[in-house]
């Protein structure tokens, strides 16, 4: 298949996340305590920036909103439901609630604004990179700029960046980033990868599973999941963090080469429209995925991926208390 | 009173139900003509003849001369939380059913649980399986509340784990509530603080425990014993959404 193949070609127009050798002991497979067995941690991790815990989240005014942000980080569906169209959370892709290195620590992305993204052409500020979350990756409404909702986690990502410079990249920001796969992404191979690692929590069908009607492993493609235009439409943003994070808790154990298969697989599938959606899906594809890391807008078994008669539509508010 | 003092005390009584137990085996009850007529009536797929059928098994053994599971998981399903014989009622039918094969087929170590998973057949263990998925999870034994404390710290790591040690928190497997997900994690909510420090100190020790046990023996890796103590104290009480089933 054509796009697939495409995979194999160096022309990634995403901007690096993060640099540095860190990666390569992921933090979610490296901190077992010297109780278990584990030898040292590489200094190279010791040098992660370390988050303040909730114990030291002030009391005040200023507190009561990071606590607020917090929560809305942890239950996005519960305490924003006006701006979310999914079952995702904050805290699906930015694990630890937005501490982990490697999986778009918050700290890592406050102290990175505003800087300019090709994504929209301008400068963004850390607000308005907010709005983007909820237009892409919940599928859901822009909060207004000063809406409380936004108040509240940019209040929340500023005090995980205590102490941490601006104007550097910090070690941990983004996701690690990964080497070009061996052999050229592969659909039917990543299939299998999901198969094996990954269906028995998201499901099947990537539907996501439930846990006393609360969503506990989200879903990662259909209706309830992530848009077209999310940053983890993307198979190499996908490849990477799959690399990095998952299967959950047992990030790094697969392969660079599976990552990328199953990055590729679950980017193939049917997901909600691109809200910047032109009308035509070549022209969407033309104007904001012409890359071989999307697959909007390729044939994938018989159907074009964005295609309005098989795809959800975006913005799908009220969440119509679904699964919450 | 140290932490792991609440736990400890109550391991004694494990013992002491495994040597009764041991008296049990050998006047297992009759019902061999009952059970087979029950498995020939048996559908395909988990029902109320499936049910009836584990009820058998559960209750009066698969054969006679064959221990009740009962013995030990009461027929209610409770479990007995003092001995650390884990609460099977309201667990999802399929992880029942993959810990008895797991058992039976030498994947999951038990000295009284291998025995009698190999004697049942697989149907058989499907049967059980949805007849103890099939009960409501029962209230709560009555027993000390743990320190407000150590139940606080407990509720910190099952809801949202800790960063600083890369312990992912509990509730992002088996739910907010501690209901499980499917066949894949088991509900927790209510499971004896007993049972739940034994698993945990056997994956912290190195084990698998059983072929999904990965995950488990890796985030018991972030756990440090107090930690154990406090996660298992929480799991104990927590009772919200009891009277849901998984």
């Amino acid at each position: 298949m054509k796009p697939i193949a495409m995979l194999g070609v160096a022309a990634i127009a995403a901007a690096g996340l993060a640099a540095g050798a860190w990666h390569l002991a992921a933090p979610a497979s490296a901190d077992t305590p010297p109780a278990a067995g584990a030898s040292t941690p590489p200094a190279a991790e010791q040098q992660l920036f370390q988050p303040p815990p909730d114990s030291a989240i002030p009391k005040g005014p200023f507190g009561d909103e990071v606590r607020k942000g917090e929560a809305i980080f942890r239950d996005t569906g519960a305490n924003a439901s006006q701006f979310v169209g999914n079952d995702l959370r904050c805290s699906n892709c930015h694990l630890q609630a937005g501490r982990l290195a490697g999986a778009s620590p918050m700290w890592g992305a406050y102290v990175s604004y505003p800087a300019y993204r090709s994504k929209n052409g301008h400068v963004n500020s850390f607000e308005e990179r907010l709005q983007g979350c909820f237009r892409y990756s919940m599928n859901g409404k822009v909060p207004k700029l000063g809406d409380p909702v936004l108040v509240a986690l940019e209040s929340y990502a500023y005090f995980l960046a205590k102490g941490l410079p601006t104007g550097v990249k910090p070690e941990g920001r983004g996701f690690p980033p990964l080497s070009k796969p061996e052999m050229p992404a592969d659909y039917a191979r990543g299939q299998q990868v999901y198969a094996q690692h990954c269906a028995a929590c998201h499901g099947p069908s990537g539907q996501g599973q439930s846990s006393g009607g609360k969503v506990v492993f989200p879903p990662l493609w259909g209706a309830r999941s992530f848009n077209w235009g999310a940053g983890m439409a993307s198979v190499k943003n996908a490849a990477e963090f799959i690399r990095a994070n998952m299967p959950f808790g047992l990030g790094g154990t697969l392969t660079p080469q599976q990552a990328w298969d199953v990055g590729l697989f679950i980017d193939s599938q049917v997901r909600p429209q691109d809200p910047r959606f032109t009308g035509n899906v070549a022209d969407t594809r033309k104007k904001f995925h012409d890359t071989p890391m999307s697959m909007y807008g390729t044939t994938v078994n018989g159907a074009v991926l964005g295609d309005p008669a098989s795809t959800p539509p975006f913005g799908t508010v009220p969440n119509a208390g679904a699964g919450k | 009173m140290s932490m792991m003092g609440t736990t400890r005390e109550r391991r004694p009584a494990l013992g002491a139900t495994l040597r009764r137990f041991s008296g049990w085996v050998a006047y297992g009850t009759g019902s061999a003509m009952m059970f087979a007529m029950t498995i020939a009536a048996a559908p395909a797929q988990a029902g109320d003849a499936d049910i009836a059928a584990g009820r058998v098994i559960a209750v009066q053994g698969a054969a006679a001369g064959q221990p009740a599971c009962a013995a030990c998981h009461m027929a209610d399903g409770a479990g007995q939380p003092e001995g650390g014989i884990p609460a099977l009622a309201g667990l999802n039918a399929g992880y029942i059913r993959d810990q008895l094969t797991f058992f039976a087929e030498g994947q999951r170590t038990h000295p009284i649980m291998q025995p009698f998973a190999k004697m049942l057949t697989a149907e058989q263990r499907g049967q059980v399986a949805a007849y103890f998925a099939s009960l409501p999870v029962p209230a709560p034994a009555e027993s000390t509340p743990p320190p407000q404390s150590l139940l606080e710290t407990g509720r910190r790591l099952f809801q949202d784990g800790d960063f600083r040690t890369g312990l992912l928190a509990c509730a992002s497997c088996h739910g907010p509530d501690g209901q499980g997900v499917g066949d894949f994690s088991p509900r927790l909510a209510g499971q004896s603080a007993t049972y739940v420090t034994e698993q945990l100190d056997t994956w912290k020790a190195g084990n698998q425990r059983d072929p999904n046990g990965a995950f488990m023996r890796a985030e018991s890796g972030h756990l440090s014993d107090a930690d154990i103590a406090a996660v298992a104290a929480f799991i104990e009480v927590l009772t919200k959404g009891k009277d849901n089933k998984p």
